[in-house]
């Protein structure tokens, strides 16, 4: 089906330029693209490939949603719902010939095919099957004969006719409101590209906007992301940009531009963007000499570059706590260099934010480590505690003395199969083991992860801490068995060093075991 | 890491940013398994990034799936004994 439809795209490009021309081409084959992305859709709710269901017309009715009339009304989608199986039948009545350029032309529009330095984008790479599925929702019961005709008018009127086309799309997106964001996002970015559109980008652009507006609802958005930011289209960048990472908030910014009919910016961070590129590739395309297109597009691929990566440090900050220096990447870099060079501070800030990244990743790794290895040891237990308690010791020990940021640190990964007592290797780590006497079992679950935010435990912590300072891990990971020494036989107090290790046999060995390693 | 942040402003800007986030951007590639047993050269920053994202979210899944296994384990488990004891440390 892909190579059916790569065919279909090439021969559907053709068409798209045409658009303009041809009005009726052009509803002709929205509603046609209505028709087979309809049936593509069916085949697959979810991602991938759409056209795979090409000739699944009959399972068309599950996701209904494009439910495209020739001539296009702006119906109610309760109508367009009940008229599923009207449209099913009708559609059925179409050669699949006119359904593959159905398919191209909104393949074309939905699809942002990294362009030729031209405006136009004249050879759209082959479909991003994926891309398709936000665009034709699973979701739902968006009307898409509004919409289409929307498109209609965008590709009709690439000459700032295209207020009508927000018009209509809003009008459109105003029933498809209670309907999936993406969809809505979808609209709502077209129209924003309506409403910014001028004389260039048009149809491209709609198509890009479209197309990463759909990446903001779609899961593999990372992969659209690539395709769209390889565009030269500003705005398929930024929207990216913006969109991947906070999907909400960019559909919202959305909603809004939809209600807006002409040339509204109030879509924020995207349109400032797109704008930008937009006025400055307009003021070089009049001069348009291969150098400065060269740059630009260098600029742009940069930038794109920069967008790509800013993306992603923002979905990383979100996942490392306390990761609250960070500023906002993504705005940061799409600056030029000579800004940048004033945002020094936020260029310290990322550095330190991929910092925390590297020690967060290593504590989630040992902490899942340690806890795998908690299951793992209840079970045996019984058969040889002696042997295991030594083991879980260093194992809690190093949780509790790691200090990792909100997960309790896992041991690490070489301690598990190291429980072999031996009592005279503990000595050399004696000194290290600077904790005070440990109370009772129950008390002593000191959470690992208040390492910094003292409990009970604190005198055992802050050991930890001042042992820290020389090796971040070896003496946290030699500490913490002194702790769980304390919570093992609670009688025995700890007293410092190599004292310790003298009442179990088997801990000072555990201990020395994971030093050792560390060492 | 303030050392570094000092000594990167005496340096000035672009040199601070691409080589430290480079150097660091490949620390963390050598941290994410995935991309370590790669082990193409060029592998790019988004790219690293993007699978740190992913690393991160499967080992938030697993501490979680950890965490009830033990919840449960911990449940079945008379409650003073050191195992218990133990667990309970794992699962703060």
């Amino acid at each position: 089906m892909e190579e059916d439809y790569s065919v279909l795209t090439s021969s559907g490009l053709g068409r798209i330029r045409k658009s303009a021309v041809g009005d009726e081409e052009i509803m002709e084959l929205l509603w046609q693209n209505g028709q087979v992305v309809f049936h593509s859709q069916n085949q697959r709710p979810g991602k991938n490939t759409q056209f795979e269901g090409c000739g699944d017309r009959e399972a068309a009715e599950q996701s209904t949603i494009r439910e495209i009339r020739p001539n296009g009304g702006g119906e109610t989608a309760s109508q367009h719902l009940s008229m599923q199986e009207d449209e099913i039948a009708s559609w059925l009545q179409y050669p699949i010939d006119e359904s593959s350029f159905e398919s191209d032309l909104y393949a074309d529009l939905l699809y942002s095919a990294p362009p030729p330095p031209a405006p136009m984008a004249a050879a759209r790479p082959p479909p991003m099957p994926s891309s398709r599925p936000p665009v034709a929702p699973s979701q739902v019961k968006l009307e898409l004969p509004p919409r289409l005709h929307s498109f209609a008018h965008f590709s009709r009127f690439p000459r700032g006719k295209i207020h009508s086309g927000p018009s209509s799309l809003s009008k459109a997106t105003t029933m498809v409101d209670s309907n999936e964001t993406s969809m809505v996002a979808l609209e709502s970015s077209v129209s924003k590209a309506a409403a910014e559109n001028t004389a260039q980008v048009s149809g491209e652009n709609v198509g890009q906007g479209i197309v990463s507006v759909t990446a903001t609802g779609n899961e593999t958005a990372p992969t659209y992301e690539m395709t769209l930011t390889s565009s030269s289209d500003g705005l398929g960048a930024s929207d990216s940009g913006s969109a991947d990472q906070h999907p909400p908030p960019a559909t919202a910014e959305d909603r809004k531009c939809v209600g807006r009919e002409t040339d509204d910016t109030g879509c924020q961070s995207e349109d400032f963007e797109f704008e930008s590129l937009n006025a400055k590739r307009q003021a070089q395309g009049s001069t348009s000499t291969k150098r400065s297109r060269t740059a630009e597009v260098h600029n742009q691929s940069e930038r794109r570059r920069r967008d790509r990566i800013n993306e992603k440090m923002k979905a990383l900050q979100e996942l490392i706590p306390r990761c609250n220096k960070v500023v906002e990447f993504m705005y940061m870099f799409s600056l030029s260099w000579l800004e940048r060079i004033q945002l020094l501070n936020i260029k310290s800030d990322k550095a330190s934010m991929l910092d925390e990244a590297i020690e967060y990743v290593k504590s989630l790794q040992l902490q899942v480590q340690m806890m795998s290895m908690g299951c793992g040891m209840v079970p045996v237990m019984y058969p040889s505690i002696q042997q295991f308690i030594p083991a879980m010791g260093m194992w809690m020990g190093m949780g509790m003395g790691m200090g990792m940021p909100n997960r309790p640190v896992v041991p690490h990964p070489s301690l598990p199969g190291s429980a072999v007592p031996n009592p005279s290797r503990a000595a050399h780590i004696g000194p290290r083991f600077s904790i005070p006497t440990f109370s009772m079992p129950p008390v002593p679950a000191p959470d690992p992860t208040r390492f910094q935010a003292p409990n009970q435990s604190d005198a055992m912590l802050n050991s930890l801490a001042v042992q820290n300072s020389n090796q971040p891990q070896i003496p946290n990971f030699v500490h913490p068995y002194q702790q769980y020494l304390g919570l093992c036989q609670p009688r025995i107090p700890l007293p410092q060093n190599q004292t310790v290790m003298q009442p179990a046999a088997n801990k000072p060995s555990s201990i020395k075991d994971i030093g050792n390693p560390e060492n | 890491m303030s050392s570094r942040r000092s000594r990167m402003r005496q340096a000035g800007v672009s040199r601070i940013s691409e080589d430290q986030i480079a150097d660091l951007v490949s620390k963390l590639q050598q941290l994410i398994p995935e991309i370590r047993n790669r082990r193409s050269d060029r592998v790019s920053a988004s790219e690293v990034l993007q699978e740190t994202c992913n690393y991160i979210k499967n080992l938030h899944r697993e501490v979680d799936d950890l965490s009830d296994r033990l919840s449960q384990l911990l449940e079945s488990i008379d409650s003073d004994s050191a195992q218990a004891a133990i667990i309970r440390s794992l699962l703060m």
